[in-house]
């Protein structure tokens, strides 16, 4: 479970998350959708500990990820936009290295099912310099699940992937559902629609709406354009 | 403290399968082989001057020789460590997993000190081939090196603090650079000033803190020196590693 109460974030004088709240409940696939510079990245980044809030609280299964981060840590599995990797390794040194960072008890086995997981199995010998960008993402869920975390934090999971893979992807996540719960950024709408049960939008730090889409009668794309159209395309800075 | 293990390891190993680890190792060999080819050379032409020093003592803090590539090497070794991690964007990975700040500057930290230590280990053969032709004061080697590897643990950390600060590698390259030339300097006013002054920088000095050591005394005002700014510069780089969340 997530909680996410009056969450803000400053940037020097500018407000990039403005009073931002929502909560994911246990199993619950949520997708955080808005224009590129609404906040998201952001908000995930404070979500998994990466930046502190300027203020607002965030609870971890009930952890207070501010005073225990560490064991708010230990509980996500987070694959950062644009999926940085230590790109000399061979994919499967990778792995074993964050299983280390990450206590897993018994290493060897967890990166094996990671693997076969994110249907990276066949690559796991290989560079990760010399890997595609598709492959990467893939290594970046395999490390993301590596714990078994109960809590799945994704941002821009699927750019670069190419149709197969995204639908191999949304295969494996649709199937997490009642399992573990999932917050993941996208501005794919149709990405919305076919694996979140639930969907929360912002638009410049602020939270706009926050809705079931199967509930919903105009489709998606339409409440997306009627609640983000005002900043028309660029609100950077 | 297994996190920071986990850390070693893989600075380490990652030093080690670069490239850059082997250009490094090889120009810094083949620099110290032709600085000790020089000395053995002037030593064995001028009866007079070998009457007091050894060209091993020479080698180790006696010259310029030593100190000029340690100023452009520490810089290289130290760039990568935190600044490579902003530029890969692997930090933020790094910096979610269950791992404190404490764990990741200490693990970094001493990866580099065997990199530094690594820069060294060759030069041993040169006390060897000294013993095959002459004495050689064993004890003098000894403190030698240990007075490298205490020059070494600081130099390490004000680079590691500089990679900290820096938002990409050249500039912690060339903020180590700045950093080690200044305390460099300040330590040539030595021989330069008189009274206090001359103190201070004879406190700070690395060409003073390297010839006592060569000549096999171990000064306790240098150790306390270089651990007092190696916990300072690694301190440092845990509280500005710690403050980046809040940026």
């Amino acid at each position: 479970m997530i909680e996410v109460q009056g969450l803000s974030r400053r940037y020097g004088s500018r407000l990039a998350v403005d009073d931002v709240s929502f909560r994911v409940e246990p199993g619950q696939i949520v997708g955080f959708l808005g224009p590129n510079g609404a906040g998201k990245t952001t908000t995930l980044r404070m979500v998994t500990g990466y930046l502190a809030p300027t203020s607002g609280e965030i609870r971890i299964d009930g952890i207070d990820a501010l005073t225990n981060s560490m064991q708010a840590r230990d509980r996500l599995g987070y694959m950062p936009e644009g999926v940085p990797l230590y790109k000399e390794m061979r994919v499967v040194e990778y792995l074993r290295h964050r299983g280390a960072l990450k206590n897993v008890t018994d290493v060897s086995e967890a990166v094996d099912r990671a693997l076969d997981l994110a249907g990276v199995a066949d690559a796991k010998r290989r560079i990760i310099a010399q890997l595609s960008k598709g492959y990467r993402q893939r290594v970046g869920l395999a490390e993301a699940l590596l714990a078994d975390p109960p809590i799945l934090i994704l941002d821009e999971p699927t750019s670069g992937l190419d149709p197969n893979q995204v639908r191999h992807f949304r295969d494996l996540i649709r199937n997490f559902a009642g399992q573990k719960t999932v917050l993941l950024s996208t501005h794919i709408l149709s990405e919305v629609e076919a694996v979140c049960d639930r969907v929360i939008i912002i638009r410049e730090g602020k939270k706009v709406a926050d809705l079931v889409p199967a509930d919903s009668e105009t489709s998606l794309e339409d409440v997306f354009a009627e609640l983000t159209a005002a900043e028309s395309t660029e609100v950077v800075s | 403290m297994k996190s920071a293990w986990v850390i070693f390891r893989r600075e380490l190993g990652s030093f080690f399968v670069s490239p850059l680890a082997y250009v490094v190792l090889t120009a810094w060999l083949v620099w110290n082989g032709v600085v000790f080819w020089v000395l053995t050379e002037f030593y064995a032409r001028n009866a007079v001057a070998s009457g007091a020093a050894s060209p091993l003592s020479a080698f180790f803090g006696g010259s310029s020789l030593f100190f000029i590539p340690i100023l452009v090497f520490v810089p290289i070794l130290t760039m990568r460590l935190v600044a490579g991690e902003k530029q890969a964007g692997t930090i933020e990975p790094l910096m979610t997993a269950p791992v404190s700040e404490a764990a990741i500057i200490v693990g970094k930290y001493c990866a580099a000190l065997v990199m530094w230590s690594a820069l060294w280990l060759p030069t041993v053969i040169y006390a060897y081939i000294m013993s095959q032709h002459g004495s050689v004061d064993w004890g003098a080697v000894r403190s030698s090196y240990f007075g490298i590897l205490m020059l070494g643990a600081y130099f390490m950390a004000v680079g590691l603090l500089m990679s900290t600060v820096a938002p990409n590698q050249i500039i912690a390259a060339v903020l180590a650079f700045v950093a080690l030339g200044v305390l460099f300097t300040v330590g040539i006013g030595e021989f330069v000033f008189d009274g206090a002054v001359r103190e201070v920088c004879s406190y700070v000095s690395m060409w003073g803190h390297m010839q006592s050591f060569a000549k096999g005394v171990v000064d306790t005002r240098h150790l306390v020196f270089d651990l007092s700014v190696t916990a300072l510069a690694v301190g440092l780089s845990i509280a500005v590693l710690q403050s980046r969340r809040h940026l």
